[in-house]
């Protein structure tokens, strides 16, 4: 299978700020990519370096063969929505729906009609007097009138309600299945992406801390819970992503599918949000591979 | 992405248009009355042979005078309401993202967006300066003071450089502060200081200036509308003579002269030899731009002007295009 994105060592400085270093993440074509970390991890600025909106400093990144440009081409092939839904405050739903015919070749205005009438989004006032969701719901239905083939979505569904959400995100789970599109999006709740998503990218401070296909990151990830002992026999087989100590017991979260002989600890699988957790950390002060002590020690 | 403009910025145009049909309709017929005024006045001072002599005459009507002199600020209006939001308001609001991920580039959406403000830029400045120069032109013959500061720069094709630099420099300015207000503001600050440095620095010295030297009892004026740098009176040592603040003849204090030209200052026309004798020693000199210059001159300011808005928007895409979004 073909990866639509593929970066290597890509880095993003803002003056004083790293806002993204050393990243190297693969996406396959045809998969829907959630892109989770907490706030501030880099989800925007990866975001954005692969929509062509922000340069890097260092690495490179290919995306959907080429290098993120300035090219009709390219742009054509790219649907990005920002966090703040780019609309122009005046103008209608429907006014944008005209920009958006003349700025690109292949554009599908009704559809985008259909979709947001369904929703009973008024598409002739403007967009400014919409409400939160309403707007992004607009700009959803605009970034899917272009038929790209890779589509970035920063927190599109942040402005949702809950129903919305699962609309949404509905929407988006047929789309892929029907052309072929590529997805990823990001969001900072698990939750919301565990759903529809298949592949994820996990960030945080900065880094990438897992890429991969969720279902196999799940099978060499789990929980060891055992009495309250050292970690050192199991670290020699397996890499300890957290681990939590407390007066009787240690829970340690492992990456790796080495059998565990010590018969004091008990193996049990990982779900998505705990494995994601556990690399964030809970206080949301994450990193990698740390360890976390809970109650008095020794 | 001309539609684009369009959808974005019609209302600006309507209003501009509408402020340039307003002014049309006012200068128009105002400018008629003050046509056949004159016409009435060079008939009746040729038919007495007085027409050498017609200071008194004031034309038009203080009120459109002014608004006629007020031109004057017209094309820095170009620059607060149509360049400094033009990219500063998208940048202010976040819409830029949507625009710039269409599939049309950067480079393209500015190109688009800015020539099409640069021209109607040039036309509100154009349309401005061809009422004004045509409801002048009695002003014109009459005064002759066309080619000076303040009526250079409203007539002929001054108003559409300044025109073309204010957006140039509204542009730049937004592009530079990404925030509309701040863009206009140093857009209105910008626009007046550096019109102010070149008119009052940089304009006389374009070509260098003519001096005459005359006798004061004969005295000289210039040809035609001339543009006058400095006029004053040499003394018999080759110095100027300060100006006179008290009583004075031909422009010479009386201090500098024997007593039979006392009478001069009391409005006497008849010279005494003696006084005259005295003032032999007295050079007049006036120092002017010629006003077979008059376009030459209006050709530099233009040349300045462009060359400086052409210089800001390269400013202006270069911030665009190389920084991020």
């Amino acid at each position: 299978m073909t990866s639509v994105i593929q970066t290597r060592g890509l880095a993003k400085r803002y003056r004083r700020v790293t806002a993204l270093s050393d990243c190297a993440i693969t996406v396959p074509e045809g998969r829907i990519s959630a892109l989770i970390g907490p706030n501030g991890a880099g989800k925007t600025t990866l975001l954005r370096l692969l929509a062509g909106l922000a340069r890097p400093t260092a690495g490179n990144m290919t995306v959907l063969g080429g290098t993120p440009r300035q090219d009709p081409a390219f742009l054509a092939e790219i649907g990005y929505l920002a966090q703040e839904i780019p609309l122009y405050r005046r103008l209608t739903a429907e006014d944008h729906i005209g920009i958006g015919a003349h700025l690109n070749r292949r554009w599908d205005g009704a559809s985008a009609r259909d979709r947001l009438r369904a929703l009973n989004i008024p598409l002739d006032r403007a967009v400014g007097k919409l409400s939160g969701g309403q707007r992004a719901q607009v700009a959803l239905a605009l970034t899917l009138a272009k038929e790209p083939r890779l589509l970035l979505l920063d927190e599109p569904v942040a402005a949702l309600d809950p129903l919305a959400r699962r609309n949404f995100l509905a929407i988006l789970a047929t789309a892929v299945a029907d052309s072929g599109l590529t997805v990823v999006l990001s969001s900072h709740l698990v939750a919301d992406l565990e759903r529809v998503a298949d592949h994820l990218i996990l960030l945080a401070s900065s880094r990438v801390q897992l890429c991969g296909d969720i279902d196999a990151l799940l099978a060499e990830h789990h929980v060891l819970v055992g009495p309250r002992k050292a970690t050192t026999a199991i670290e020699k087989t397996r890499t300890i992503v957290q681990a939590v100590r407390t007066a009787r017991q240690t829970t340690v979260l492992v990456r790796g599918n080495a059998a565990v002989l010590d018969p004091d600890w008990e193996s049990a699988d990982i779900g998505l949000e705990e494995m994601v957790l556990g690399y964030m950390g809970q206080d949301a002060a994450p990193g990698l591979a740390r360890l976390t002590t809970v109650g008095d020690d020794q | 992405m001309t539609w684009l403009t369009w959808r974005q910025h019609r209302a600006q145009f309507c209003t501009g248009a509408a402020l340039l049909a307003a002014l049309a309709v006012l200068l128009l017929i105002t400018g008629l009355q003050v046509a056949s005024q004159w016409h009435s006045a060079l008939v009746a001072c040729t038919a007495t042979h007085s027409c050498s002599n017609q200071g008194g005459l004031f034309l038009g009507n203080r009120a459109v005078g002014f608004l006629v002199i007020m031109t004057l600020g017209a094309p820095a209006l170009a620059g607060l309401f149509w360049g400094a939001p033009l990219v500063a308001a998208d940048l202010e609001t976040g819409a830029t993202p949507f625009a710039w991920t269409q599939s049309v580039t950067r480079t393209r959406w500015l190109a688009v967006k800015t020539g099409w403000m640069l021209l109607a830029a040039a036309v509100w400045g154009g349309v401005i300066s061809a009422l004004v120069t045509w409801w002048s032109g009695p002003n014109n013959a009459l005064y002759r003071d066309a080619f000076n500061p303040g009526r250079f720069d409203i007539m002929n094709i001054t108003p559409v450089a300044y025109a073309l630099f204010a957006m140039a420099l509204g542009i730049a300015a937004g592009a530079l502060l990404r925030r509309t207000l701040p863009a206009m503001a140093v857009t209105l600050v910008g626009f007046i200081a550096v019109r102010a440095v070149i008119a009052l620095w940089l304009r006389p010295h374009y070509m260098s200036a003519v001096t005459v030297f005359y006798n004061l009892v004969h005295g000289y004026t210039p040809p035609g509308s001339y543009w006058q740098l400095a006029q004053g009176v040499l003394g018999p040592d080759g110095h100027p003579v300060p100006q006179p603040d008290g009583p004075a003849a031909f422009g010479v204090p009386l201090g500098y002269l024997p007593a039979s030209c006392a009478p001069l200052n009391g409005g006497a026309t008849h010279i005494t030899p003696s006084c005259a004798q005295a003032l032999t020693h007295f050079r007049g000199f006036t120092t002017y731009q010629p006003a077979g210059r008059y376009w030459a001159f209006q050709g530099i300011e233009v040349g300045i002007f462009i060359a400086l808005a052409a210089i800001l928007l390269t400013v202006a895409a270069a911030v665009l295009l190389r920084r991020d979004a």
